[in-house]
């Protein structure tokens, strides 16, 4: 299809910025989110852009919280009775009327003053159990746009939990370790098998050979929740529960999907390279190793990316086989920010997103190529 | 000829959820525990969803040696085989069971047990209370002192502390939500006296007051209007977090556990609140509660049971003379840490009088309270438990009318019930457990 | 076999070795136990009992089980062609002269390599009623009139078409394949199509649909059968809505109960693993019947490759 006309040119354009924009906001959501103090994260209005907001309490500049609008004009007043005599509060004008003698007025406020609370700061302590606060007016308070780099280092060391409550933690380097171990093991074992295994079935003639590869292809619609339940009796029987191995292990032993991959491309491959190998005395072993093997890196490279971002994505497997912490990815660390509790560190999860999706992206960046020849050539062909 | 060396301490494995202030006091009690003796260490490890994972591990042939479930869980892994009784290590204590069990405050002793055996031990105990916020009740004109004591006063205080606003008639507060936090339903079915199990038959629709409870929970929809309800609730945050509602001022009351006061302090200190007993519902039956815990168990297959009881039978002891801190032990100490209460009937006097718990008298009164209850420990819990939510949502969605929603989840639970009979008896199991009633 | 035949043997035997094993081991023995469990009252870790028909006939009966199939089935049906659309035309879009294709493109592919438990939670958090930019950006447009933008996955009704949009991101994968096979269109038959006078229209429902219908099929039938099998989104994203490890229910009102996430709750929750067998099995059927309508709709490209 090409647009002849300026207009039609134009219109494509247009629609294709639409849609780039559609796509890109999620992202540029995630690193916004990521880059929030987590009051921040659940505001109203809507904002891309942290800030920061600073007053005056008790004669202090400090860093303070926008809690909410105070909707009636009214005053901070000291508690003279009660549970709560000594202690600050806020009273309307209708409770300070009627309550007049219970309380001693510290300073009035404006209708549409907003309540500010001094920032709790965890990680550096700041704040403490009870933080000061005030009722102020808007043009009291300043706000400037601050990003919070720190989050970052912050979310990665937080991944997988605290480090005073849990000795035995897990941090970021170990989930990023046994990611890059069921990735790169992983990736090792399918290049390898499955060349090996694609090679019997697309350069040799045996008995039996088609009536294989049809069941091979088969398998290939074999939906994950059959063989989940007894997996584990297979891995229990070679005591690899509790251990990396489950998620690995098979891709050495040969994928459907990769068998079809690879022997579609070897048999593109001229059988006369092979032929005359054979009449040389070579063994099959060699002829693979010597002559397919250099000629197939295309194919090779994309069964590499793939299952490489395969495994570092997978999130089923881990979820279903791993029990020890220090055996997660960081496909399923990711969930360390679901606290029991059903808070969620939202900055802290995107952070540690966009740290995860990093690697991916980069590959992704290098291999584009030759990624996106491969998923043509098995999509495309079917 | 050397003496026989020191052997070396055996290391006993703990998954358990905690993490935050819960996981570092469960840390200084494990690390108390460790330096009162040398013959076991016991490993802390943070383990979120434990039960799913501990089912698993138990499976695939190596499970911690301790696990830390819920009591909801305790019921449906003891008739899946994958805990193992503590009878035989209590009687090796010399005690019978019930000696055991007099130990604790009758809801907990029931908690820790199933089909006649004991299979848990408690790490901490919890009980629900009634909390309020005394800026808006002073706001409303309510006495911030006084809690509502029935349920005719609890409506009447919520309809009261329940405001509007004036331009758009959206709601911006509202005194109750029966979805805040919208975790168990089921408590208020045993307030209105029903009960969700009696004798071996599932209730849950047959019981009118179960009905009733359900009725009244959609009221408050019903009151205030669905899509203004839908609108309130957009704006909440997770309940652990400063956006809470109840943090926020957008509801007043709310029914939560003795962990609560610790999440104000963290999220809203400052939060000017009162605690106080369940209002009376049905009439005579003063100072409702319903009570869970934590609880601490061991897996089919565990490498160090032995060792992993000994820990068990340290959290839930005391030593019931402690005058100061240091003299706190097991049980105390980790609730001391925690900000719970303690399962024990005994209290020593630094853990009644010096409490950093604001407010553990009252939640003493309630977990001691002959009208406290607890979950039925039934091996469909999960299902049981996805229903009364299933339900609750439909209700609260304005989806079905509470007979409705109770019928098909009676039919649901009738026919698990059966079938999950009928597996028991397929293994051998039921014969003993039929003569227990959850 | 002759003696040659035999050597050829023992060498394809030989290569193939390590997929025999594997296939074996991980694929074949699973598969036939499955399949004894699904006869099976069977709870991992006690002994498998024989119960007959009773799982399926349990099944038939389950409304959960219905309820789940429908739920899958009504986001399936929403999600491939809805995808399948976006994807093409955005591919459509791409194959014309366009500059700046390939950083399209690379935009276009990136939300599918995104890790599962990020973009679910990423979407959870866009489609937050109050908090999120979904409603954010619709509310520019409803509140003039009145209305509000609806509370998404905590509304039963809007909680799947949610997932539904989620998926949409995520067709970058689609796009590249469909972009491919437009390309493979030779351009003799545009050119013969601009002959006879076939205006750009014409050119795209006679030329084009056409040569690209096999693809199109076979990618839409994959599709499908991978969203029948939707579970990490939904699983995740009532995780983190719930918080508590007593998801699995796709609340609210089991709207996002889909297909596997029931499977999986039965499994792992109520530790029936017979049951959840016999659900496997049902669904490996219906995903057997339709990939046999996919080897028959795209004959021709089995016939290539076999």
């Amino acid at each position: 299809m090409r647009p002849k006309t300026q207009f039609s040119r134009a219109v494509v354009t247009a629609l294709l910025l639409l849609f780039s924009a559609a796509f890109a906001v999620p992202f540029v959501w995630l690193l916004s989110t990521s880059l929030k103090p987590i009051e921040q994260t659940l505001s109203l209005p809507i904002t891309f852009l942290p800030r920061a907001h600073y007053a005056d309490l008790d004669g202090r500049r400090m860093e303070v919280t926008l809690d909410f609008q105070v909707t009636q004009a009214g005053a901070v007043v000291r508690l003279l009775s009660g549970d709560d005599a000594g202690k600050l509060g806020f009273m309307g004008a209708a409770q300070l009327a009627q309550h007049a003698d219970s309380a001693v007025v510290v300073h009035p406020v404006a209708a549409g003053s907003w309540h500010v609370t001094q920032r709790l700061d965890r990680a550096t302590g700041e704040g403490g159990p009870s933080p000061l606060w005030d009722v102020l007016p808007r043009d009291r308070i300043d706000t400037h746009i601050k990003f919070r780099w720190e989050n970052y280092p912050r979310a990665l060391a937080a991944l997988g939990g605290d480090a005073e409550s849990d000795r035995h933690r897990v941090g970021f380097w170990t989930f990023l370790a046994n990611s890059l171990t069921v990735a790169v093991l992983g990736v090792i074992g399918t290049v390898i098998s499955n060349a090996i295994i694609a090679y019997g079935f697309a350069r040799l003639r045996w008995k039996g050979r088609d009536a294989f590869f049809a069941l091979t292809l088969a398998t290939m619609m074999v939906p994950f929740p059959v063989l989940m339940v007894p997996l584990y009796g297979v891995f229990k029987a070679f005591g690899l529960i509790g251990t990396l191995l489950p998620l690995w292990l098979p891709t050495w032993f040969g994928s459907a999907f990769n068998i079809f991959l690879m022997r579609q491309f070897f048999r593109t491959i001229p059988e006369e390279l092979s032929e005359a190998a054979r009449i040389d005395g070579c063994s099959e072993w060699r002829i693979f190793w010597r002559i397919i093997i250099p000629l197939s890196t295309p194919v090779l490279v994309v069964a590499a990316l793939f299952h490489f971002i395969f495994a570092w994505n997978d999130f089923l497997g881990p979820l279903l086989y791993l029990t020890r912490k220090d055996t997660y990815t960081l496909a399923i660390a990711l969930q360390s920010y679901e606290s029991q509790n059903g808070g969620v560190q939202w900055h802290y999860l995107m952070a540690a997103s966009a740290v995860t999706i990093l690697p991916v992206i980069i590959l992704f960046l290098f291999g584009q190529k030759s990624f996106i020849r491969g998923i043509a050539t098995t999509g495309s062909k079917g | 000829m050397h003496p026989a060396a020191a052997a070396e301490p055996v290391h006993v494995v703990y998954w358990e959820k905690w993490v935050g202030v819960e996981g570092q006091a469960a840390q200084a009690v494990i690390d108390t525990f460790n330096r009162s003796q040398d013959r076991i260490i016991v490993d802390y490890y943070a383990t979120s969803v434990p039960d799913r994972k501990t089912l698993v591990a138990t499976a695939g042939g190596d499970p911690p040696d301790i696990a830390g479930l819920h009591e909801q869980n305790i019921a449906t892994f003891a008739d899946a085989e994958v805990l193992q009784p503590l009878d035989d290590f209590i009687h090796r204590e010399g005690l019978t069971n019930e000696e055991w069990l007099s130990r604790y405050y009758p809801v907990y002793a029931k908690i820790c047990t199933h089909g006649g055996h004991i299979y848990a031990g408690i790490s901490t105990p919890a009980v629900e209370a009634l909390y309020w916020n005394k800026t808006l009740f002073r706001e409303a004109g309510l006495d911030p002192d006084r809690p509502p004591r029935t349920l005719a006063e609890f409506n009447d205080y919520a309809r009261r502390l329940t405001r509007h606003d004036p331009k758009t008639g959206r709601l911006t507060q509202v005194g109750f939500l029966p979805q805040d936090p919208g975790w168990w339903p089921w408590i208020f079915c045993d307030w209105f006296g029903g009960r969700l199990v009696e004798g071996n038959r599932i209730t849950f629709a047959t019981d009118p007051h179960n009905v009733a409870a359900y009725a009244w929970m959609q009221s408050f929809t019903k009151e205030y209007g669905l899509e203004n309800v839908k609108a309130l609730s957009s704006e909440f945050g997770p309940w652990a977090s400063p956006a809470a509602p109840f943090f926020t001022g957008k509801i007043a009351m709310v029914f939560q556990g003795v962990w609560y006061d610790n999440y104000i302090r963290q999220y809203k200190p400052g939060l000017d609140y009162g605690v106080g007993p369940w209002p009376e519902n049905v009439p005579g039956v003063k100072d409702f509660a319903m009570a869970e815990a934590d609880v601490l168990t061991i897996p089919r297959g565990a490498k160090h049971a032995s060792e992993a009881w000994e820990f068990i039978k340290y959290l839930n002891s005391a030593n019931p003379n402690a005058q100061s801190r240091e003299e706190l032990q097991g049980a105390e100490l980790m609730d001391f840490l925690q900000l719970k209460n303690s399962p024990l009937r005994v209290w020593s006097p630094y853990f009644t009088n010096h409490n950093p718990h604001p407010h553990i008298a009252m939640m003493r009164l309630l977990s001691a309270s002959p009208n406290a209850t607890c979950v039925p420990q039934i091996g469909i819990w999960q299902e049981y438990y996805r229903e009364v939510i299933s339900s609750f949502d439909r209700v609260r969605l304005m989806d079905a009318t509470p007979e409705e929603a109770l019928a098909y989840s009676q039919a649901r639970l009738d026919a698990s019930w059966t079938r999950y009979r009928k597996s028991l008896e397929r293994h051998g199991q039921w014969a003993a457990l039929g003569e227990t009633a959850p | 076999m002759t003696r040659n035949e035999k050597k050829q043997f023992r060498a394809g035997i030989g290569f193939t070795s390590l997929w025999i094993v594997g296939l074996a081991a991980f694929t074949a023995y699973p598969i036939l136990a499955s399949l004894y469990y699904s006869f099976c009252d069977y709870s991992i870790l006690k002994s498998p009992v024989w119960i007959g028909l009773e799982n399926y006939q349990q099944l038939a009966q389950d409304g959960l089980f219905w309820k789940s199939l429908r739920n899958t089935l009504f986001y399936a049906g929403l999600s491939v062609p809805l995808g399948t659309i976006v994807a093409l035309g955005l591919a459509v879009l791409l194959n014309s002269e366009v500059r700046g294709k390939s950083a399209y493109r690379l935009l276009f592919f990136m939300p599918s390599i995104v890790p599962i438990v990020a973009s679910s939670m990423l979407w959870l958090w866009i489609f937050n009623g109050q908090y999120g930019l979904m409603n954010g950006f619709l509310n520019l447009f409803l509140t003039p009139f009145g209305l509000h933008g609806p509370a998404w996955l905590a509304d039963p009704a809007w909680s799947k078409p949610a997932l539904v949009i989620m998926s949409l991101w995520g067709t970058g994968n689609a796009v590249v394949i469909y972009l491919a096979g437009l390309q493979n269109v030779p351009t003799e038959l545009y050119e013969a199509a601009e002959i006879d006078g076939a205006s750009a229209w014409q050119r795209f429902v006679h030329v084009t649909l056409p040569s690209i219908a096999p693809v199109v099929a076979f990618n839409g039938i994959m599709a499908l059968i991978s969203a029948m099998q939707l579970f990490a989104q939904a699983y995740i994203m009532s995780e983190g809505a719930n918080g508590n490890g007593n998801a699995s229910d796709g609340n609210p009102a089991r709207s996002t109960l889909f297909y596997t996430i029931y499977l999986f709750s039965t499994a792992f929750q109520d530790l029936r693993m017979g049951y959840a067998s016999a659900m496997a099995y049902i669904l490996f059927l219906i995903t057997a019947a339709l990939t046999w309508a996919a080897a028959r709709f795209s004959r021709g490209q089995y016939e290539d490759a076999v």
